[in-house]
């Protein structure tokens, strides 16, 4: 069986500049190097087969939304290979919506944007709007809307252009309860039917009900990726630690952790 | 130059999500007024109206140009420096204004000035419309001459793909460019031969004011409108100038876009 998802030593560096003429000097002088590197993710690599669903779990600006937007292929990386096997699509708050237009137009747009002709548009249409239970909203200006309500429209979406491989990106945590189940249930058919899954949340509840595969992520590494049952109980005692730490200690955590990230490991 | 047959067969292969995706972009911008798209017909009928009064009454005092009204002069001229110069402003502005929404879509980047430019064009063939009858109705009916209508209505559109290629680039490197433009759009507007001739200014003042290609275009305009000559044909050295320039400026400008575009999400 080949590999759905095929991560293969991905790096992604950011510079941060502390003065705009910095970074226009880094743009117009390549030879030379102004700013600041800051890695925001090193060395990662994992593969995942067909049908699995992966949790993404990592305390703030551990690098979990840039690997997932980096698998989407929203943002490129800046080294490293992703391999994927299908068409993937990432679901996150608000994501790539025109706020001027109303929610049925933005439907249309995004569906004519991912290739879609007049007439699959049409039907695809009606399956949305019943999804998303926005009813007469769905012909209101998006900029009038909630961020459950963005969320709800965002992610009908998404999850009805049946994507290979889909990514969520803490989608699901503005929806109600109600909702939250209706989109677990599709996403349990998905799983049924063999796709792969990327799930970026803090909810350990939600990861331990849905999730097969965890990777975690210390401050842009691997810090571990296996099974549910293998992970999540370390991921736990880490963050009953992390808890416990004063905050001096805290403080030495994260600046150890920007040390790391400022410099390329080998 | 690789890269400029990249964006072109891009632009061919998808036209006819240009061409739906502009109605979009139209229906966007002009959504959150009453008047809705009647604005994009207002505003330039509002400025021709002022252009009129000012140099019409208060500089020229009627004086004819050629044997042309000034009023009927300036009509045929200015209606295409509207289309001109929202294609140039929002051409520069389309890529960084849109990326946040269009990123990982099926299609190529290229496409997004495109349908920008291309959303302009559906305001300008109503505006064009009007003026063809106010024309016909001010002594210059229609005429043979309408013929070549379409060869400039293509010019400006690839003259303004192909500045916002670059701009595009650039305004999404440094957003100082799209300042940049606005005053160059607006110094333009009286560079070029719309609200004033430039036939009293010495022989070579004119030379170097025909090398703003929009010269062209707004001249074209107006011998076709006005009946003059087949202006590409008679001045075909200038036409030669004219797509020359184009093509080393879509070249340049592909070069730049397909060398930033893997990246522009991260410059923001």
């Amino acid at each position: 069986m080949s590999k759905s998802v095929i991560v293969e030593n991905v790096y992604k560096k950011y510079k941060l500049y502390s003065k705009r003429s910095e970074r226009m000097l880094d743009l117009l002088l390549p030879g030379k190097d102004y700013g600041e590197d800051f890695y925001a993710l090193q060395n990662v690599s994992f593969d995942v087969e067909h049908g699995d669903i992966v949790g993404f779990v990592g305390v703030n600006g551990s690098g979990k939304s840039t690997l997932a937007n980096i698998v989407a292929g929203v943002i490129p990386q800046t080294e490293g290979e992703v391999k994927l096997d299908g068409q993937a699509s990432l679901i996150a708050v608000n994501a790539g919506l025109d706020k001027k237009l109303t929610g049925r137009e933005n439907i249309e747009l995004k569906l004519l944007m991912l290739g879609f002709n007049k007439t699959e548009i049409a039907s695809m249409e009606e399956d949305i709007i019943e999804f998303s239970e926005l009813g007469k909203f769905i012909d209101q200006p998006v900029k009038s809307y909630s961020s459950g309500m963005k969320s709800r429209l965002g992610f009908s979406i998404s999850i009805n252009i049946d994507p290979d491989i889909l990514l969520i990106d803490e989608a699901l945590s503005v929806g109600d309860k109600t909702f939250a189940q209706k989109s677990l249930d599709k996403m349990k058919e998905f799983k049924e039917s063999g796709k792969t899954m990327f799930f970026v949340s803090h909810s350990i509840g939600q990861m331990k009900e849905f999730c097969e595969k965890i990777l975690w992520l210390e401050f842009g590494e691997v810090k571990m990726y296996g099974d549910v049952n293998e992970v999540l109980p370390q991921y736990e005692e880490f963050l009953n630690h992390y808890k416990k730490m004063s905050k001096k200690e805290k403080k030495d955590f994260r600046k150890q952790a920007l040390a790391k990230q400022s410099a390329k490991l080998e | 130059m690789r890269a400029g047959i990249t964006v072109l067969m891009e632009q061919i292969k998808y036209f006819y999500l240009v061409r739906r995706l502009s109605v979009y972009e139209l229906k966007s911008t002009t959504m959150n007024t009453y008047l809705g798209m009647a604005w994009e017909l207002i505003n330039p009928m509002i400025q021709i109206s002022i252009f009129w009064f000012v140099f019409g009454y208060g500089i020229r005092q009627r004086e004819p140009i050629e044997d042309v009204p000034f009023f009927q002069w300036m009509l045929a001229g200015i209606v295409v420096w509207f289309l001109i110069n929202n294609g140039v402003l929002k051409g520069s502005k389309a890529i960084y204004s849109k990326i946040k929404m269009l990123s990982k879509m099926n299609f190529p980047m290229s496409v997004i000035p495109n349908y920008v430019i291309f959303s302009q064009l559906y305001p300008h063939l109503v505006l064009l419309l009007i003026v063809m009858v106010v024309l016909q109705f001010a002594g210059y009916p229609i005429s043979v001459y309408y013929l070549q209508l379409p060869i400039y209505m293509f010019a400006v559109m690839a003259l303004l793909f192909s500045i916002s290629l670059i701009t595009s680039t650039l305004s999404t490197i440094a957003q100082d460019v799209q300042m940049f433009l606005q005053s160059i759009m607006r110094m333009l507007l009286y560079l070029s031969p719309i609200l004033w001739p430039p036939t009293r200014l010495p022989e070579w003042l004119q030379m170097v004011m025909m090398i703003n290609p929009f010269y062209y275009i707004v001249e074209g305009y107006r011998q076709s409108l006005l009946g003059g000559e087949w202006f590409f044909i008679a001045n075909w050295e200038y036409s030669l100038y004219f797509w020359s320039l184009v093509i080393v400026l879509f070249l340049f400008g592909s070069y730049l876009h397909v060398k930033f575009r893997r990246h522009f999400v991260d410059f923001l």
